[in-house]
């Protein structure tokens, strides 16, 4: 892969289709992962997933018969593991909604191929974080009166003026217009699955799922619309999403967290580690489920691109944070940023963030590196290292360090913080690797649709867009 | 076939099923179809085709209209249900701050109005398509199992006492490549 093609002109773009292609060999390549057998690799990949799985189990068990005094969050470290995992998946998911809503809008093509699969990724990122808010109030099943508006024998409201009960919405919307976003849209390949489909017991089942769909133009018609104006709420959903979370940070009093800038660079580094963690899924599943023809060195180019624009929008909310807390004149702030965070015992995950986020994605302002699959795979891992590194900077080191040195108190994990984050991990990745064993990963009917503009186009013999 | 039974009072609904060789054919075939006088005519393809709202005559989309009232409709139902609980069921005076705060409202009204928006389309167009329905005359056809693969299909509602063969004769006129005449299965 990292040896030039010869045979391709510099100067025409890449294609977003590979080969000559119809309708029919799209639907078939397309929907060939579903219906081939799980191979070995599916197999062993969903043992280990399944295995990280069960100690989420074990995990929550043992939180919720020992309480949360398990986890290793105490005062003044009150927020630990459970915020940074909460705050890491939900940005994972911001990348889906990206591609699949604001991309669309933008009318940017690319989006086509990886739209289905980064929608998915978004619903599972958000169950996952979902997990730790449910989990840290100790009785995950009174949950619902405590986050909830709902009338309960205590006359008690929940206080509507605090993010955290603005969080609840948010999320909670956020998780129900994705999913009947990505389900919208995956209707017309469930049919295409039913009508595909060689067994009876096979046509049924997904029958069942494609609720009768027989692509009527009236049902286009309004279809589209539909899906349009999803995406078009979908994009300031997405945009309100992360800044709700950060505001559970900025409108506090802590050093380090109180800042305006947090808003815009929680967004752009949510996209930033939503986009690596669909860079690192993709790779491997477009090699063994292939995809190649569809997902082609252009969408992984552009990717790389996005992840270098956004990581250096996270550089200079970096920049920012640091300039304000010496320009404020404030102390306590002054500290936080150079002598704590730079300085203090979790000094080396501080590093190690400004080393994943600011200076990995530097590679791709080369065009070999974003070409080259394994700098990519590898550059992605380490950039959702960076992210969670950030979260943990963020959250982890503004608390154990605050006005009053009397209260410091360094923070130590216990197994159970890290069983639980193992075992979201696994959550996902179970999640995920079903999703590509029983739907088809790509957009099937947008990839037809997509086919056929790109084919009149060159019919009528227009200017190529890049 | 059959055409149902006599004494069950059933009258089967009558399709013809029409296969076109091409996107533009069928849009052609479309409009040629219904200025023939048929007015049940329906299109099924793949994805959707540019074009088609006009050769099938259809009116401005219904679904606008429904979001932007589910939209509203959630705002209001968010602002209410905060003002009921804030002002009127447990008002809490904190340091004289004023009970009804309409900067920190808007977080959650604005969720809200998204998240009901997001359901009318969604629930608004499943409704406007009566979906689901499992069973449709047109899936009788065997080969109208590639509509949602990679052919593009005509199909036409008879009403009751037409004629078929004219009506079929009429499909392949308009350019269609097979046709088909498919019979409701009574159940």
């Amino acid at each position: 892969m990292a040896a030039p093609n010869l045979s391709h002109d510099p100067l025409e773009p890449l294609p977003l289709i590979e080969g000559v292609q119809t309708d029919k060999t799209i639907n078939d390549s397309l929907l060939d992962h579903v219906w081939r057998g799980a191979g070995k690799g599916w197999w062993m990949l969903f043992g280990c997933a399944v295995s990280a799985l069960g100690l989420l189990g074990i995990s929550i068990c043992w939180t919720v018969y020992k309480g949360i005094g398990v986890w290793g969050n105490n005062i003044p470290v009150g927020w630990a593991f459970g915020i940074i995992n909460f705050v890491w998946w939900i940005g994972i998911g911001h990348a889906g909604t990206l591609i699949s809503a604001i991309l669309l809008l933008f009318q940017q093509k690319w989006r086509t191929s990886i739209n289905r699969f980064a929608e998915a990724m978004t619903l599972f990122a958000v169950i996952c974080a979902l997990l730790f808010p449910l989990l840290h109030t100790g009785r995950p099943w009174f949950a619902a009166y405590w986050l909830m508006p709902y009338p309960s024998v205590q006359r008690i409201w929940p206080q509507f003026k605090s993010p955290l009960t603005w969080d609840v919405f948010a999320v909670s919307t956020y998780f129900t217009i994705s999913l009947l976003f990505w389900f919208l849209g995956l209707v017309p390949d469930l049919a295409a699955l039913r009508d595909s489909s060689k067994s009876k017991v096979k046509r049924m089942i997904y029958g069942i799922f494609a609720l009768g769909w027989r692509g009527s133009g009236r049902h286009w018609a309004e279809y589209k619309w539909s899906y349009i104006l999803l995406a078009g709420l979908s994009t300031p959903l997405v945009l309100s999403v992360h800044t709700i979370v950060s505001f559970d940070f900025a409108v506090s009093v802590i050093p380090g967290w109180h800042t305006t800038i947090f808003p815009p660079y929680f967004v752009a580094g949510a996209v930033f580690s939503g986009f690596a963690m669909v860079m690192t899924w993709m790779l491997p599943a477009r090699e063994f489920l292939g995809l190649k023809h569809v997902v082609t060195m252009k969408h992984l180019e552009n990717m790389a691109k996005v992840m270098l624009v956004t990581g250096m929008m996270v550089t200079y909310g970096y920049m920012m944070e640091h300039f304000i807390a010496w320009y404020s004149g404030s102390e306590y702030e002054f500290s936080e940023f150079f002598r704590t965070r730079m300085h203090g015992p979790m000094a080396p995950i501080y590093w190690l963030m400004m080393f994943c986020n600011c200076v990995v994605p530097q590679l791709f302002w080369s065009k070999r590196a974003r070409t080259n699959i394994l700098v990519l795979w590898f550059a992605s891992i380490l950039i959702n290292v960076g992210m969670w590194c950030e979260r943990f900077t963020i959250i982890l080191t503004s608390l154990h360090r605050d006005f009053l040195p009397s209260s410091w108190k360094n923070y130590g994990p216990t197994w159970v913080d890290f069983s639980l984050f193992i075992g979201t991990v696994g959550l996902f990745s179970t999640l995920f690797l079903l999703f590509l064993k029983f739907v088809p990963a790509v957009a099937l009917t947008e990839i037809k649709e997509l086919r056929h503009e790109l084919a009149e186009h060159d019919a009528v013999g227009g200017e190529t867009h890049a | 076939m059959s055409g149902g039974h006599e004494d069950s009072g059933f009258v089967a609904r009558r399709f013809v099923v029409a296969e076109f060789p091409s996107p533009e054919a069928l849009l052609t075939g479309t409009r040629r179809v219904r200025e023939g006088g048929y007015k049940d005519v329906d299109t099924h393809t793949p994805y959707p085709i540019h074009g088609l709202e006009s050769a099938l005559g259809l009116g401005r989309p219904k679904i606008p209209t429904i979001i932007l009232f589910g939209a509203i409709a959630g705002a209001c139902i968010a602002y209410a249900m905060i003002y009921f609980c804030n002002v009127i069921d447990f008002p809490i005076n904190i340091g004289n701050r004023p009970i009804n705060a309409p900067p920190a409202n808007i977080p959650i009204t604005f969720e809200l109005a998204i998240l009901l928006g997001g359901g009318s389309s969604f629930f608004g167009f499943f409704t406007l398509a009566g979906l689901p329905r499992p069973y449709h005359p047109v899936f009788e056809s065997e080969e109208f199992r590639r509509a949602s693969i990679d052919a593009f299909f005509l199909s036409v509602e008879l009403p009751v006492g037409a004629d078929a063969d004219k009506a079929l004769a009429d499909v392949r006129a308009a350019g269609a490549m097979g046709t088909e005449l498919v019979y409701e299965s009574e159940r």
